[in-house]
């Protein structure tokens, strides 16, 4: 009698889910409260306002529990979270989310407390920090001039390595700290005392347009692939069942994006999706943007950014000297490539993965 | 029954205790978060406080804090300065003639209502944003309004009209009365009025200095929330506790100092 009435439960039970899984989608029938959930926090940059297009193009659900295409195709799911990009990098280190967008110099200081993976390498700066002066017309004159900007950061990098390209000794030229929204704001207003900015974008395109006399005096151009935007996840993350899943959901929904901005027919709609996540700039304006920051559209050069060598024997370490000599950190975390004991590990396997599945 | 006394012992038991609870807490927080990450920076432990104050004490590791101190209490001196000089003028002002008030009280209290932490902006573009100015307007039209607006209700309310007819009666001239009567009776209103507006004053300072400055304790707040040096951090906050607990104190003690006959 007990056996039947298990057995009984047990049909109904099958039944039932049978007919609660959404048509067209009968492999997989995990309700989405029972799936592995991951959180990825990203905030307003042109290569990272990709995920919140992800969300609008339905293929990643940024709520907990609501699934994307991409989560349902790999059973995962991917909470997205969007917040000021010091908030994102707070959140990371005291590990209340798994994986965060920043960029390659601020992973250093977290990489001390929290082990990370660089799983993505999402675009570089070719353009997008840029020194803005107003009134100032080489850099002889600059020399002595403040420029402001957010200091310990890419800006202070980017202004310091420009001028070294340019053949300038940076310790000439001094650097004082601003927000980058203020600094700009500052110069755009006109304020006597701003002189020199050196900020990213928005800022970069908006003081150019709305200050007169304004130009630029050098930008990231000089310096291509040593600022590096990228994807992090926390080791601690990347130990948990179905966290392969999560990166590639995340790899899977950055590509997808880069697609419809590679396509002559949704080029124009996804520049506008991403316009409206990046400070509402208009199609015009995110084209440009989008040149000045280069984005690693395919895994392809993705994973050659990380395995090249350049990239690892000199940019990084570099970038970590940089680091060290202003107190970014106060201990050099290891940094490896493909090395999983160092503290941030460039890991190119990820996307390698991915193109070999292509 | 309420407000049932307690001796002197048990007070000061209780104030042990809740030091204590917040030590030990905080401790098995850090502890447990260590267990599971040695390297964990966002809770720190003993040693990795031992180590920022380490930083602090010999100005290493892009650390000033003899710099930041001396930053943030200027700003902060000279803006609480000239916002309760302004609002004891104005407020005593309107307190005393009904045409200033008219004149004065609705612009007061229409921009009383604007935080000023949410026109930052506009006192950018007013002010500068790299001189000690922006610091200084801030603070002190950011505490003006309502301290000026409590200055005038004391002013009014705080000293009987039977005081002030009797002063004329006795051959008082105008100024005198305001300055000789009326100020000596509000002046324990206006101290402790002045005081209860350095918190807000608190809130402008570090808000200024967390958008433009490059030394003060807003700065380094964020710079070093920024870079995860959360023994840094803790430390600067619990001296901005302690500085508040301080002023509060000097100021109480001006005002039982300068009107004893106002009690405790």
């Amino acid at each position: 009698m007990k056996h039947l009435l298990t057995l009984t439960l047990a049909v109904a039970v099958a039944g039932c889910s049978q007919k609660a899984a959404p048509k067209g989608d009968g492999a997989d029938a995990t309700p989405a409260k029972d799936l592995p959930s991951f959180t990825l926090a990203w905030s307003e940059y042109p290569s990272w306002s990709v995920f919140g297009v992800a969300h609008e193009e339905g293929l990643l659900n940024k709520a907990k529990g609501e699934l994307g295409s991409i989560e349902k195709e790999l059973g995962v799911d991917v909470v997205l979270v969007q917040a000021d990009y010091e908030a994102c990098l707070g959140q990371y280190a005291n590990s209340t989310i798994d994986a965060v967008c920043m960029t390659n110099m601020d992973a250093l200081a977290p990489a001390t407390g929290r082990d990370s993976v660089a799983v993505l390498p999402t675009s570089t700066s070719a353009g997008a920090d840029a020194c803005i002066a107003v009134g100032i017309d080489s850099l002889e004159d600059l020399k002595g001039t403040a420029t402001f900007g957010l200091e310990k950061s890419v800006s202070q990098y980017a202004f310091e390595r420009g001028l070294e390209a340019e053949g300038q000794n940076p310790a000439d030229f001094p650097f004082r700290n601003m927000d980058p929204a203020n600094a700009a704001l500052a110069m755009q207003t006109g304020d006597a005392e701003v002189k020199s900015i050196m900020v990213w974008n928005p800022f970069v395109l908006q003081t150019l347009r709305d200050r007169d006399g304004s130009k630029r005096m050098f930008d990231s151009k000089a310096i291509p692939e040593e600022i590096i935007d990228m994807v992090i996840v926390g080791k601690d993350t990347l130990a948990k069942p179905g966290a392969d899943k999560f990166v590639k959901a995340v790899l899977m929904a950055f590509y997808q994006v880069n697609e419809r901005l590679a396509a002559d027919d949704t080029r124009d709609a996804t520049l506008t999706a991403l316009g409206e996540k990046f400070s509402s700039l208009g199609v015009e304006d995110m084209a440009i943007v989008c040149e000045e920051t280069k984005m690693y559209a395919t895994p392809a050069d993705g994973a050659a950014l990380f395995e090249k060598e350049s990239f690892q024997k000199t940019t990084m370490p570099e970038v970590v000297a940089f680091c060290v000599s202003h107190d970014i950190v106060a201990e050099e975390p290891t940094v490896g490539f493909g090395d999983a004991a160092s503290q941030l590990n460039f890991d190119a396997s990820f996307m390698k993965a991915m193109s070999e599945t292509k | 029954m309420i407000r049932q006394p307690i001796s002197d012992t048990s007070r000061f038991a209780l104030f042990a205790l809740s030091v204590v609870v917040i030590v030990a807490g905080y401790a098995w927080m850090s502890h447990r978060a260590h267990v599971q990450n040695p390297k964990n920076k966002t809770l720190p432990n003993l040693s990795q406080f031992v180590e920022g104050w380490q930083r602090m004490a010999t100005g290493k590791g892009g650390i000033d804090f003899v710099g930041d101190v001396r930053a943030s209490a200027s700003r902060l001196a000279l803006g609480v300065g000239s916002g309760v000089l302004l609002a004891f003028v104005v407020g005593l002002a309107m307190g005393c003639f009904p045409a200033v008030e008219a004149l004065l009280l609705p612009p007061i209290s229409f921009f009383a209502k604007i935080p000023p932490t949410a026109m930052l902006a506009v006192y950018f573009v007013f002010f500068g944003v790299t001189s000690i100015q922006i610091f200084v307007a801030l603070i002190g039209f950011g505490i003006f309004p309502t301290l000026a607006q409590a200055i005038a209700q004391a002013a009014q309310k705080d000293v009987d009209s039977h005081t002030v007819s009797k002063s004329y009666t006795l051959g008082a001239s105008s100024f005198e009365v305001v300055w000789e009567v009326v100020l000596r009776q509000i002046l324990p209103r206006i101290i402790e009025n002045a005081r209860l507006q350095i918190g807000p004053a608190m809130v402008f300072l570090i808000a200024a200095e967390f958008a433009l400055a490059d030394v003060g304790f807003g700065y380094t707040l964020r710079m070093q929330s920024r870079l995860q040096n959360m023994n840094l951090v803790y430390t600067y906050l619990a001296i901005l506790a302690v500085a508040g607990l301080a002023i509060d104190w000097v100021l109480i003690l001006l005002r039982r100092w300068l009107c004893p006959w106002f009690g405790d």
